[in-house]
C-alpha cells in the first residue's frame, strides 16, 4: 500500500514528461518551417530569412523595414505589402484594415502573415533605402507643457537622407509594466540639410507606452534605435499656393519643410499659408521663428488661432477651432489666382475635419496631403 | 464565481502584450469575472447604471473630439482633451474592434481642475457598457466607480 502510494505520483509525473516532451518534439516537427525566400518586387531583392515568424519581423531581420506604427501588434494597418503567391486567405485580423480593392489586388499586413514558404512580394523601392539607427539623444527641450522636442545625434560616420515630411519609427526600451520594445511613428523636425542628426516633437498621450517614456524616462546621452525615413507627405514641385494646417506635435514636419525650403531657396516661390491650432498660449511655441518667417518673406503668412484663450494670455489673434479659422481664410483671403494644395498633420479626427472645409471651398482631395497618423 | 470559456479566454487576451503592451489587468490578481462582479456590486452600492455612465461618458470624448486634438472645456465643468491614433485596437472579448481614441477628461467646474479625473477609450467605453469590464486595479484605464460619480457629478 506505501509503495503504492509514492510509486502513483511518480508514474503520473513521468507520463506527463513524456508527454511534455512529445508535444515539445511534434512542436519543433510540424513548426519548423526552415529557411523561407521572400523574393522582392520581381527578383529585386531576395531574402533568405528563418521560417516560422511574422513576415513584418522576417523582412526587418534582412534590413526591410515596412512601415509600422504599432510594431507589429496588428493593430494599426500600416504595414501593407501585395502578396503574389499562395500565402493563404486572408485572416479576420486584417480585414479591417484593407479596402475592398486591396483586397482584390493581394494587399495583406506583413505582420500578420506567418512565413511558412517561399514567398513573393511586392512593396515600395524607397523602402530599401530606409535605414537602422542608433542615435543617441543629445538634447531634449520641454516646447511646451507637454511637447519635448528630441533632438537625436546618430552614430560617427552615419549620415541620414531624407525628404522634409517624412516620418522614422523611435523605439523604446521595456519599462514598468511594458515587457516589450515599443516602437512609433513621427515625424521628423529636423532639416533635412542637418544629416547627422534626427529631431521629432513627442507629445505626452495619456497612457501612451513611448510617449510616456519620452516624458518621463529619456535621458540626454540615452541611446534609442531609429528606423526610417518612411512616408510620402512631402511638398509637391508646383507653383501652387501651399495651405498648411496642423495642431500641437502636428508642428514637426512643417518645421523641417519649412526650414529646408529656407535652405534650398524656394521658400520665396510661392504664398505660403501656415495654420496652427491651440487651446491657450501656452500650448504654442516656436512663435519667434514663425513670426520672423512671416516678417521676413512676404509670401509667408503665419496664422495661430487658439481655441479657448485664457484672460492672461492677452491674445489679440484669431480664436475658434482652427478648422474655422481656416474656413474664414479660405473664403476671405486666401487668392485663387493660383491652384491651392493643402498639406496637413494630426489626428485622423483633425485630417478628417481640415478635408471637410477644404473640399467644402472648393479644394480638389487629390492636392490635399497628409500622413495619417498622430 | 466560475470562469466560463469566454470569459478564460478574455482573460488570456487581457494579458500584457496580446492587444496592448499594458494590458488590461494591471497589478489585480482576480479572475475577470470576480473583478466584474465587484465592480457591479459597487455600481449597484452607487447607485450608477452602467448605461447611462457609458452614454454620458462616450457624449463628452465626442464632444472632446471637436477639439481636435486640442483641450476643450465642456458645459464650463470639464476640460477635455483627446488622442487619436491610426487604427484600431481589438476587444479581448472578441467582439469588435474599436478606434485608437482616448480622452482625459478633468473635472473643473468653473474652469478650475480639481485634480480629479478620468481617462477613457473607445474601447474601454466599449468594455463598461457590453461586459460591466471597469478594467484591473493599477491598469492605466481603470475606470474606479467612485470617481465616475465625483467627475460626473451623479
Amino acid at each position: 500500500m506505501d509503495l503504492l502510494f509514492f510509486i502513483a505520483p511518480l508514474a503520473v509525473g513521468g507520463i506527463s514528461a513524456a508527454f511534455a516532451a512529445l508535444i515539445s518534439v511534434t512542436d519543433r516537427i510540424v513548426n519548423n518551417y526552415g529557411d523561407v525566400v521572400i523574393d522582392i518586387n520581381k527578383g529585386k531583392k531576395e531574402l533568405t530569412v528563418k521560417g516560422g515568424q511574422p513576415m513584418l519581423f522576417g523582412l526587418a531581420e534582412s534590413g526591410i523595414f515596412v512601415p509600422s506604427a504599432c510594431g507589429g501588434r496588428g493593430s494599426c494597418g500600416a504595414c501593407k505589402v501585395t502578396v503574389r503567391s499562395d500565402v493563404g486567405p486572408l485572416m479576420p485580423t486584417e480585414a479591417p484594415y484593407l479596402t475592398q480593392e486591396e483586397i482584390k489586388g493581394s494587399v495583406r499586413l506583413s505582420c500578420q502573415i506567418k512565413l511558412k514558404q517561399d514567398v513573393e512580394i511586392e512593396i515600395p523601392e524607397e523602402l530599401f533605402n530606409v535605414q537602422d539607427y542608433q542615435a543617441v539623444v543629445e538634447k531634449i527641450t520641454d516646447v511646451t507643457h507637454d511637447i519635448k522636442e528630441v533632438y537625436c545625434k546618430l552614430p560617427e560616420g552615419k549620415e541620414v537622407s531624407f525628404i522634409s515630411g517624412q516620418y522614422g519609427q523611435f523605439e523604446v526600451p521595456p519599462y514598468g509594466k511594458v515587457k516589450e520594445r515599443t516602437m512609433r511613428a513621427y515625424s521628423m523636425s529636423s532639416a533635412p540639410s542637418d544629416r547627422n542628426h534626427l529631431e521629432f516633437l513627442i507629445r505626452l498621450v495619456p497612457g501612451g507606452i513611448v510617449t510616456t517614456y519620452a516624458h518621463e524616462h529619456l535621458k540626454e546621452g540615452e541611446k534609442v534605435r531609429i528606423i526610417g525615413p518612411f512616408g510620402d507627405f512631402q511638398v509637391r514641385d508646383t507653383d501652387a499656393t501651399m495651405i498648411c494646417v496642423a495642431g500641437g506635435s502636428g508642428m514637426a514636419p512643417f518645421k523641417s519643410i519649412f526650414q529646408d525650403m529656407i535652405d534650398n531657396g524656394t521658400i520665396t516661390n510661392r504664398d505660403i499659408w501656415y495654420f496652427f491650432g491651440a487651446r491657450s498660449r501656452r500650448d504654442v511655441f516656436y512663435l519667434d521663428w514663425l513670426y520672423e518667417l512671416d516678417e521676413k518673406y512676404n509670401n509667408f503668412h503665419f496664422v495661430p488661432a487658439l481655441s479657448e484663450p485664457q484672460p492672461e494670455d492677452n491674445w489679440e489673434g484669431p480664436t475658434g477651432l482652427i478648422t474655422e479659422v481656416l474656413d474664414g481664410y479660405l473664403k476671405e483671403k486666401i487668392s485663387r489666382e493660383h491652384n491651392l494644395e493643402g498639406y496637413l498633420c494630426g489626428s485622423p479626427g483633425m485630417l478628417d475635419a481640415c478635408m471637410a472645409v477644404m473640399t467644402a471651398n472648393e479644394m480638389k482631395t487629390e492636392d490635399i496631403f497628409f500622413d495619417k497618423f498622430a | 464565481m466560475k470562469m466560463s470559456p469566454q470569459y478564460t479566454r478574455a482573460q488570456a487576451n487581457m494579458q500584457p502584450g496580446v492587444i496592448t503592451s499594458d494590458g488590461f489587468l494591471g497589478d489585480d490578481h482576480r479572475n475577470l469575472v470576480d473583478i466584474i462582479e465587484a465592480d457591479e456590486e459597487k455600481f449597484s452600492q452607487l447607485d450608477l447604471d452602467f448605461d447611462h455612465v457609458a452614454r454620458r461618458l462616450r457624449s463628452l470624448l465626442e464632444a472632446g473630439r471637436k477639439g481636435l486634438g486640442e483641450p476643450v472645456t465642456i458645459e464650463g465643468k470639464w476640460i477635455i482633451t483627446t488622442s487619436e491614433a491610426r487604427g484600431h485596437l481589438a476587444s479581448p472579448f472578441e467582439d469588435g474592434i474599436y478606434r485608437k481614441v482616448n480622452a482625459r477628461i478633468e473635472y473643473a467646474p468653473q474652469g478650475k481642475p480639481t485634480g480629479e479625473e478620468l481617462l477613457i477609450s473607445d474601447l474601454s467605453l466599449h468594455l463598461l457598457e457590453t461586459h460591466h469590464f471597469l478594467q484591473g486595479k493599477g491598469s492605466p484605464f481603470r475606470i474606479e466607480p467612485e470617481k465616475i460619480r465625483k467627475v460626473l457629478e451623479i
